[in-house]
Order: structure tokens, then sequence, then C-alpha cells
């Protein structure tokens, strides 16, 4: 079985869980950001059109949600998905130290973009936001995308 | 004849690069949409996309005040054992909801009761969606309330549903006075330095006016919310500036977070409230009257 379909499904029902954990059962930061885990996953596959295009349509679901500080979640994940299909053409390879460092890195970087755009109003400072909070978000989201990658070859091996 | 042509290229993958930048500019658009284009984008995608979602929300929100007026129903029925036993959460849940009915006979029909939606997602996070809208007669600016006091206010009406942003966003502001009506002010919000703090702070009253610790503070009615809705509590100086201006820290009526239902106001509220919390029998355990400190007023 290749891998693609396997990927298609899993980041459809990465982003339905997501919005099912933060929204429907309002859970928050307990629950993992999962949009940015199918976004890195996804852009690791498809072409950096696909991957923006991606990044855009998760960011402007997020950002429906988030009045304060609009836009800044479809910046963010568009270039998340942007840099994400970019790493293929510099790293080729699923090891399991590259597949954490890239999915650590990815949420660090979505979580940093994030931080920038959000207005001056509603930043908090860096240490806390980005290294701090986000720094615990992508060790979270890391060990979550390390576990689906290792599902996902499994399946697709079957 | 050619021994070593170039690798071909994937179909497609010649579009992909400007395809990518054009979709990053079109990104970079949204920052810049005016408030207008921001709330139908918003409100098309929560009532398409993200509707069983916040569907979800709601239900789950009835689900769990429904399930806690049975099991106040239900312990009334228990023994004394029994309730004593689970007194402690069930007798503050019952309180708020009693609270929030007898509230809600003074103020209707006025205000509605609406169930609070937290949508949990980065960059909303003062921020709360009721399940009344237009429709029902709720505007921009309409107060939102609870029985403690001021939740905050509308920023967003749709045909259903609308955005608020509580006390704790730091755009708001409301004009203040002492319940006796000696000292005026303006209350905004105060970032706590870690961000999960957030206090209140009355600014701009006179410095020869002390006013007393544990004094109620009232919406005063100039600007956009009516008067005589509870903010909170006087509680320590918090800035003297020279010797003309004084600013105290607040203690906050509610505490935003924990709010799951309020009442919000329609069109054609009165601009004079205070009935609303004026002291009765039923509220007096729980509110505290309007002379004293509230029991279930916050610890800071």
């Amino acid at each position: 079985m290749s891998k693609r379909p396997v990927i298609w499904v899993l980041v459809g029902i990465l982003s339905v869980l997501h919005f099912v954990l933060h929204v429907g059962l309002g859970i928050g930061r307990a629950a993992p950001d999962l949009l940015t885990i199918a976004l890195l996953l996804m852009a690791r596959e498809v072409g950096v059109g696909s991957a923006a295009g991606a990044g855009l349509v998760l960011g402007l679901l997020e950002d429906s949600l988030s009045v304060l500080a609009f836009g800044a979640n479809t910046v963010a994940m568009t270039m998340v998905g942007i840099l994400g299909a970019l790493t293929r053409d510099l790293f080729v390879g699923d090891s399991r130290l590259f597949v954490v460092s890239y999915l650590f890195l990815g949420k660090l970087a979505r979580d940093f973009g994030h931080w920038v755009l959000v207005g001056d109003e509603l930043r908090q400072p860096f240490s806390e936001q980005v290294l701090v909070q986000g720094g615990i978000a992508a060790v979270y989201v890391a060990a979550i995308g390390l576990g689906l990658t290792f599902a996902v070859r499994l399946t697709a091996e079957s | 004849m050619v021994a070593y042509a170039p690798e071909p290229e994937p179909t497609g993958s010649r579009r992909q690069v400007p395809l990518a930048v054009g979709l990053a500019l079109l990104a970079v658009v949204t920052l810049y949409l005016g408030p207008e284009a921001e709330q139908q984008i918003a409100g098309a995608v929560q009532s398409s996309v993200l509707r069983p979602f916040i569907w979800t929300q709601e239900t789950l929100a009835q689900a769990r005040m429904r399930a806690g007026q049975i099991d106040a129903l239900q312990t009334q029925l228990d023994s004394l054992t029994a309730v004593l036993s689970t007194q402690s959460a069930l007798s503050s849940e019952n309180r708020a909801l009693r609270d929030l009915l007898g509230l809600a006979e003074r103020a209707r029909p006025d205000y509605l009761p609406a169930t609070v939606i937290r949508p949990g997602t980065p960059g909303s996070e003062r921020m709360f969606i009721v399940d009344v809208g237009a429709a029902d007669g709720v505007q921009v600016y309409s107060p939102v309330v609870s029985a403690e006091g001021l939740v905050g206010v509308i920023r967003e009406v749709r045909e259903r549903t609308a955005v608020g942003m509580d006390w704790s966003h730091p755009d708001f502001r409301a004009s203040a006075m002492l319940e006796d009506g000696s000292a005026y002010g303006m209350v905004e919000n105060a970032r706590g330095v870690t961000g999960e703090d957030d206090l209140l702070v009355l600014n701009g009253t006179a410095f020869y006016e002390n006013l007393p610790l544990g004094a109620l503070v009232l919406t005063s009615g100039v600007g956009v919310i009516p008067r005589g809705i509870p903010i909170g509590y006087v509680d320590e100086t918090a800035d003297v500036q020279g010797t003309w201006r004084k600013s105290y820290w607040l203690r906050p009526s509610v505490q935003p977070a924990s709010v799951t239902h309020v009442l919000v106001a329609v069109s054609g509220a009165p601009e004079d409230v205070a009935e609303m919390w004026a002291t009765d029998p039923l509220a007096s355990d729980s509110l505290g009257g309007r002379t004293g400190l509230p029991l279930v007023g916050p610890d800071r």
C-alpha cells in the first residue's frame, strides 16, 4: 500500500480531531496541536504550493475563532507549510531523529510566527510564550507526531 | 542526439513555486483585512466547517448544566450524610445557577440567558462565543453579565451567535463609580506578569478621595455599559500620581474562566440596571448583599 493515501487520510483525521479536542471538547492546551502535525506530515509528501495551500486553509480555520489577531495563524501555518515542503530538497529520509527534529522545529516555527504576528497588545514575553510554552508544545507535538509517523509506516508496509 | 538529458520534472511541479508565493501573499493579505471582511470570513467558517464542533461544545455545556441540575435535585432527596459529603461542589454549582436564575427573572426581558463557549485556540484566550445573536436583539457592545457582575461586552454579532471579550482583554474599559457615587474612575485590565493573573485597576480617582477597602465598584453608565453592574471590590492602592490622582487594584467580581452561563443585554435594555443586583432574601447568602464583601468574591 502506498504511503501517500495513508498520509492524506491521516491529515483528514488529525484536522477533524484537532477541532473536536480544542473546540468541541474545549480541552485547550492539554490537547496537542494536531493541525500543525497534519500540516508538517503532509508537507513532506506534496509540492510547496500544495503545502502552502493546506497551511492557508488550516490557518484560516483557526483564525476564524481568533478575532483578536485575525491572519496570524493563517500566515504562520502557510509559512510552516512552505518551509516543511522545502525540507524535502534538503533532507531525505525519515529517521527517528529527523522526524523528531522536524516536528519539534516545525511547531516551534509555527508558534514563533504566531508570536511575531499576533500584535503588541496580545504578545506575551518571548521567553514565556515561545521558549517555555512553545517548547513544551513542540515536545508534545514531536512525541505525538513520532508515534503517528511509525503508525503510518507500519500501515503502508502492510 | 542528446546522450544525457535533464531529469524530467514531475507534472505540475513548475507551478508549485508561483502557487506557493501567491498563497503566501494571500495569507499576508488576511492580516490587513478590515473588521467587516474578517467578520464575514470568520462567520462563514464558523457557520459551515466549524459548526459541528461549536455545536458539540454547546451540547456538552448544556449537558453539563442539566447534569448539574439533576445532581442538585438528587442531592435534595439523599440523606443528610450524602448531602454533606457532596456539599462543597454541588452547593457552589447550585448557588451559581440559582443566582443566575434569580438574576434572569429580575432582568427579563431585557437580558437573555446564553451559554458561553470558549474556542480554546491560539489568540482567542480572552474571547468567548455566546449562543444568542442579532436575531435575538443582541448588539455590538451589549454587556454580558453573570450573577456576580460584569463579565465583558459583545464585540461582534452574527445572526444566531455573538463574539464577546471578557474584562481580561487588553481593550476592555468601563467607566465606574463607587456604589454610593462618591468616586468615579475608569476600570481597565492590568496584565499580570505571567499573562495568567489578569487584574482590574480603577484609574482616575481624585487624590483626596480615599476609597474604603472592600467597597463595591459598579459601572457608572457613562459610555456603552449600563449603570449599576458590579465590577469588583476595592483592594489596595495601585499607584499615586503626584498629588492629584490615585489608582486602586480591584478584586474582580467575576472570574471569566469560571463562567459558563451568562445574561446578554438586548436592544432596548435600560440604562440603569442596579436593581438587578439589589439585595433580596434569595441572593443575600451568595451575593453578600450590597454592603459587605461577597461570599463568592475572588481571592487574589
